[in-house]
């Protein structure tokens, strides 16, 4: 069976005029259905530019990426948009959400291409919103939340269109111990659920709940192991 | 929540870049509505009195002009009619060679008499040319002149205090009151209307005329000759044609209709450069948030649409205020004009809007691609 994604001989090469600086060199790994890794690694050694190829969000210098068994290079920009809308949630140190809007309309965001009855969208986000404990807050501004709960709405956005993978760049950098540790168990929580989840993150402590330990260093893997057994199957190659 | 909704709730958060934004376009839709219903108002205004103008062509005696000079300093003058017209010569007109194509030649002749012991000046036509030489005429009582009967300017009504029914009394005679005129506007509405031979026989100059007035039968007839000819039939006369008069205005409103034209497309290019200035710096603004949209799903087209939505509320509001200001503005000012109509503003506030609206989307295309262009990856980029 395919891998959920597959990198092969992945390089990353930023700047094209001379001063090119490799952020990855020649990675070769498979997420599978199911896993929750944790990606560490020094400060520059390629940890979100990693988390941007195996989301979509770019296409590496060289070598291949397959989501599924396609592909990257085969899709169009705007494929490669369905397909992070439809299957990859992003959770982002810095919340990134957009200040104007409320909690609510925040997890409504992702939906606004889609065409749904809005009654549909708002009870969509309602739930979602009561999923990660903040029934209630919906009509609050980011500013009128604490950093914890706007990661908590940022979660929830994520999660909107039931994605089968969560990618998470340092999710609770920003948060205090009590905080980290609530986002952590909503992602142990979906991960149960049999959802992958990928996490960037500096505390080897957020590594507790993770299946798999990805270590990289100059852009290369430094360490790739299992750290415990998926219910399913193995998890590292 | 779909696109437009979140354009309009980013529009909000922004509202003084919103309001800068569609400064330019608000002033710029606000001069062409402004100028472009004036002017058009001042067309109409000169075009009706080229219609109300059926005779188009006047025949006044020749004047000289005696200067009283002292090389090129002038101590005034003085005009001396060289000869006078007369009641024969309308068969002098009606016999020029393009005679069939006269509507029209009528007499006239004012005086200035005492008026039930006001001066006024008094106007004699032929009673039975009336209707045709001034349709435009509204009377209450009777406009059919009788002998011994007379028409009143509605301002002589109000100055003799007199209306239909009333008598006049000038030269030991009495006139009665047919009718008063409702006002026009012109000079007559001073005047006292009665036939041509009472106002002759008033001023006691039997056959005496002031003025002809000669209406030709078609639009583009050929006028230029009617008034040689005219002129040649009568030496001792001055002939002009009215409409080049009237012409001559539509040339100045349609001179002044273009300056203001192109003042409102300067103001208006302004205007978009606005858009695309203040689009371009929000676009700068917002790269992550456009990155996260990027991350979440969107794709190029839906955040182009997003921009084109945000600039297209932006225009649409900022047009139409404009336009709604312009009419208010060219509804105000009409008066010094000397208009009282204020139609004809709605074709060029709706031409205001769609231009409003075009130059804005027009403005926000390039930013808007450039958005859309947007690596997704600048939501990462954290701090
Ligand atoms: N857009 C870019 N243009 C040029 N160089 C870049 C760009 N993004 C990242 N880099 C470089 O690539 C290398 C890897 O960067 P990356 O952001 O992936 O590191 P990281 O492991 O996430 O670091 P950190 O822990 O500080 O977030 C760094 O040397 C960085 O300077
Ligand atoms: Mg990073």
């Amino acid at each position: 069976m395919e891998p959920l994604i597959r990198l092969e001989s992945v390089a990353m090469l930023y700047g094209d005029n001379g001063t090119s600086a490799a952020a990855l060199r020649g990675i070769t790994l498979s997420i599978e259905k199911g896993e929750y890794v944790g990606i560490t690694g020094e400060s520059g050694a390629g940890k979100s530019t990693l988390l941007t190829i195996l989301g979509g969000l770019q296409v590496p210098t060289s070598g291949s990426v397959r989501f599924d068994g396609v592909d990257a290079r085969s899709l169009t920009q705007d494929q490669l948009a369905d397909l992070r809308r439809e299957s990859i949630g992003f959770v982002f140190q810095a919340y990134n959400l957009l200040p104007y809007l409320t909690a609510r309309e925040n997890v409504m965001v992702p939906m606004s291409p889609v065409r749904m009855g809005s009654g549909e969208k708002e009870e969509k986000a309602n739930a979602l919103l009561a999923s990660v404990g903040l029934s209630g807050k919906e009509h609050r501004l980011p500013s009128e939340l604490s950093g914890g709960e706007c990661q908590r709405v940022a979660i929830a956005r994520a999660l909107v269109h039931d994605p089968s993978v969560l990618l998470a760049d340092e999710p609770t950098g920003n948060l205090d111990t009590a905080s980290g540790e609530q986002i952590l168990d909503l992602f142990s929580e979906w991960n149960a659920r049999g959802k992958t989840v990928l996490m960037v993150t500096h505390n080897p402590a957020n590594l507790a709940r993770a299946t798999r330990s990805l270590r990289l260093r100059d852009g290369q893997v430094e360490e790739d192991r299992a750290l415990r057994f998926l219910p399913a199957g193995p998890a590292a190659v | 929540m779909n696109i437009r909704k979140l354009a309009w709730k980013n529009l909000l958060r922004r509202k003084s870049r919103a309001l800068f934004t569609g400064l330019g376009i608000f002033l710029g839709i606000g001069t062409f509505v402004a100028l472009a219903s004036l002017t058009g108002q001042m067309r109409q205004a000169v075009q009706d009195k080229l219609d109300r103008f059926g005779a188009n062509i006047l025949v006044v005696p020749r004047t000289d002009e005696l200067s009283l000079g002292f090389g090129d300093i002038s101590l005034g003058g003085t005009q001396v009619a060289r000869a006078k017209l007369t009641m024969e010569d309308e068969k002098a007109i009606r016999s020029i060679p393009l005679k069939e194509r006269l509507r029209l030649v009528v007499p006239f002749f004012l005086t200035a008499a005492d008026a039930s012991g006001k001066d006024i000046v008094w106007m004699g036509m032929p009673a039975q040319e009336i209707p045709s030489a001034r349709p435009w005429w509204k009377a209450s009582g009777s406009m059919k002149l009788g002998k011994g009967e007379v028409l009143l300017g509605s301002e002589a009504a109000a100055r003799l205090d007199m209306g239909p029914g009333g008598t006049v009394t000038s030269g030991g005679r009495t006139f009665r009151v047919a009718g008063a005129l409702a006002p026009t506007g012109e000079k007559e509405d001073g005047m006292v209307i009665s036939g041509i031979d009472d106002v002759q026989a008033l001023a006691r100059k039997p056959g005496a005329v002031t003025f002809y007035e000669v209406a030709a039968l078609c639009k583009d007839c050929p006028v230029e000759d009617i008034v040689t000819q005219i002129g040649g039939a009568l030496p001792g006369a001055r002939v002009s044609a009215i409409r080049q008069v009237v012409e001559s205005r539509k040339a100045a409103v349609d001179q002044f209709r273009r300056l203001g034209l192109g003042v409102s497309a300067i103001v208006l290019a302004i205007g978009g450069l606005m858009v695309f200035v203040t689009v371009m710096g929000s676009v700068q603004e917002r790269t992550r948030e456009i990155g996260v949209l990027r991350a979440v799903g969107f794709r190029r087209k839906a955040i182009l649409s997003l921009l084109l939505w945000e600039t297209g509320w932006i225009s649409l509001i900022s047009s139409v205020t404009g336009a709604s200001i312009g009419i208010a503005a060219a509804i105000l000012v009409a008066p010094l004009f000397g208009m009282a109509r204020t139609g004809a503003a709605l074709p060029p506030a709706i031409l205001g809007v769609a231009i409003g609206m075009a130059l804005g989307l027009l403005g926000a295309v390039p930013p808007a691609r450039k958005a859309a262009a947007l690596s997704p990856t600048a939501a990462i980029r954290s701090l």
